[in-house]
């Protein structure tokens, strides 16, 4: 059968049909379950919030009210899908499109345990980076293009917050670049393992809190949600936005916030590995598989989220500039200048 | 700026004193009603849905004296009386309109007779007006289903005594009870 097919198609090229369809598959099941992960992270906050503002949270649908987020989908998708009358109607079918894709290409370049990563690019935190970046496009052309003040302005506000606490958060991941030689996830995660310590997170504890401060920023969320101050801005940037759109922007953020979540777990956390003096100390925790060490972290850091959100006000606008450029970039400049002189110490370069 | 406002400053006290506030109330219990699933019983005293007073023997309190309808602050009541066989007076339709009635309850103790009264009933929502236009057979029917047997009685008795037989106010009633202690 394949002597037969490689005379009509070019040899070699089976091989290579094999690889994409096994990307493929991977990106549906990695799609599939960050889906059902975003879904739950929101049945997650809505009971995590309302137990600490000692409510209920959702009960009514399926057990617990399980089946919540599905319910939500279902009435998402059923919506009226209105556009304001003098939008600018390219950009404002768009923009969505282009936050969510942003948000999920993200994830092609996490990995989720030990050569579990669909692409694993050398510049990978950059890549994250960049597509946190692009995904800023999507918040600031949904704000032009609704042709509403309050989405404009959610927009401006989203641009200006974004743009400064990327610069934060690029600074306080160089220390752990620095530390781990690598823009590679999986080979920092190895980095880590092969560290005393097992995580990045106790030299690091500088750049730990300048990225923690700066994913809150990067994902609009509380207490830096001021593209969507729903007290000022009704909705922030997609105010206009209803129905499946609407649902995009949901789950884009979402998503981001998942992303954020396995970043920190990769780089500051160690990933899908625990510390090596743990597993000396207990060894059959070494037979636990990395996936639930790393979705662990994930879901921490979630928890951490929505605790956050459940205790802090909104910041003012002036505040929130002043942490990012007063605060968090010296903090971070000060964490790559110890880093690096260390480094250059342990290596005999000083 | 002191030093210990400094030190709160850089290890944000504030902020971790409020996370651990959120944390300890996360596994305090929820203070919700399930409301539909769990009702809430009705306070004593609750002015909820009216119902025209019966007596012993089965028949209406009310005469027709008109004071409850001239007591009415939103002027909901409309009574209508002409003149019987042996010249009493027949009470002919005597209606309240639900919607427009602020339960205020002078009406009940405007009444000489306790023949009005406001039951504990809250639940009576509907689609369409008509429902809830009280006529004095749905009346009568609101206290066969919420006033039967010795609940009326013990209500009139500890709540809404008619001025007829005495004029001073239960103990238990939250503003008698403040003026007797005063």
């Amino acid at each position: 059968m394949n002597t037969i097919l490689e005379t009509i198609i070019a040899p070699g090229s089976i091989d290579f049909a094999l690889a994409i369809g096994i990307i493929l598959v991977k990106i549906a099941v990695v799609i599939a379950i960050a889906l059902l992960h975003v879904a739950y992270a929101t049945y997650f906050e809505r009971k995590v919030i309302a137990h600490m503002q000692v409510r209920l949270g959702p009960r009514e649908v399926g057990p617990y009210g399980l089946f919540q987020p599905f319910a939500d989908g279902i009435k998402l998708f059923f919506k009226e899908d209105i556009i304001p009358a003098k939008a600018d109607k390219p950009l404002f079918y768009l923009s969505p499109v282009i936050f969510f894709i942003a948000a999920l290409t993200s994830l092609a370049v996490l990995p989720f345990f030990d050569g579990f990563v669909i692409a694993d690019l050398n510049i990978g935190l950059l890549f994250l980076l960049a597509m946190s970046s692009l995904g800023a496009y999507g918040i600031i052309l949904s704000g032009w293009s609704s042709n509403s003040k309050f989405s404009f302005l959610g927009g401006l506000r989203a641009a200006s917050q974004v743009i400064s606490y990327e610069i934060a958060m690029g600074l306080s991941l160089v220390g752990v670049m620095i530390m781990a030689g690598s823009l590679n996830l999986s080979d920092i995660v190895r980095a880590q393992h092969a560290y005393p310590t097992g995580v990045f997170v106790i030299p690091q504890f500088l750049g730990f809190f300048v990225f923690v401060v700066a994913a809150f920023a990067e994902t609009n969320r509380l207490p830096f949600d001021l593209p969507e101050a729903e007290s000022e801005l009704v909705a922030g940037y997609f105010t206009e936005y209803s129905g499946f759109r609407f649902a995009l922007f949901f789950l884009g953020e979402y998503t981001g916030m998942l992303i954020m979540s396995s970043l920190l777990a990769l780089c500051f956390l160690g990933g899908w590995t625990i510390p090596r003096f743990i597993t000396d100390f207990i060894p059959f925790l070494s037979a636990v598989p990395g996936i639930v060490w790393f979705l662990m972290k994930v879901y921490a850091f979630m928890f951490f989220y929505y605790w956050v959100r459940a205790t802090l006000p909104r910041y003012r606008y002036d505040q929130l500039m002043a942490i990012g450029w007063k605060l968090l970039i010296p903090l971070a400049l000060i964490n790559i200048l110890i880093t690096g002189l260390v480094k250059a110490w342990i290596k005999g370069l000083l | 700026m002191t030093v210990g406002n400094l030190i709160k400053s850089i290890f944000f006290i504030e902020i971790l004193k409020g996370l651990s506030l959120t944390l300890r109330t996360l596994f305090t219990r929820p203070v919700t009603r399930r409301y539909p699933k769990v009702e809430r019983p009705a306070q004593p005293g609750f002015r909820g849905l009216h119902a025209l007073a019966k007596d012993e023997t089965g028949r209406m309190k009310c005469v027709g004296c008109g004071l409850c309808g001239a007591y009415c602050p939103s002027q909901c009541i409309y009574i209508y009386t002409t003149e019987g066989d042996d010249h009493t007076k027949e009470v002919d339709r005597y209606e309240i309109e639900v919607l427009r009635c602020i339960y205020c309850g002078f009406c009940v103790e405007a009444c000489p007779f306790g023949a009005i009264s406001l039951s504990e009933h809250y639940e009576y929502s509907s689609y369409s007006r008509d429902d809830l236009y009280m006529t004095k057979q749905k009346l009568l029917e609101n206290w066969d289903n919420y006033f039967a047997g010795q609940k009326g009685i013990r209500y009139y008795h500890d709540f809404w005594r008619p001025k007829l037989e005495d004029f001073r106010g239960s103990e238990e009633q939250a503003s008698i009870g403040r003026r007797n202690a005063t």
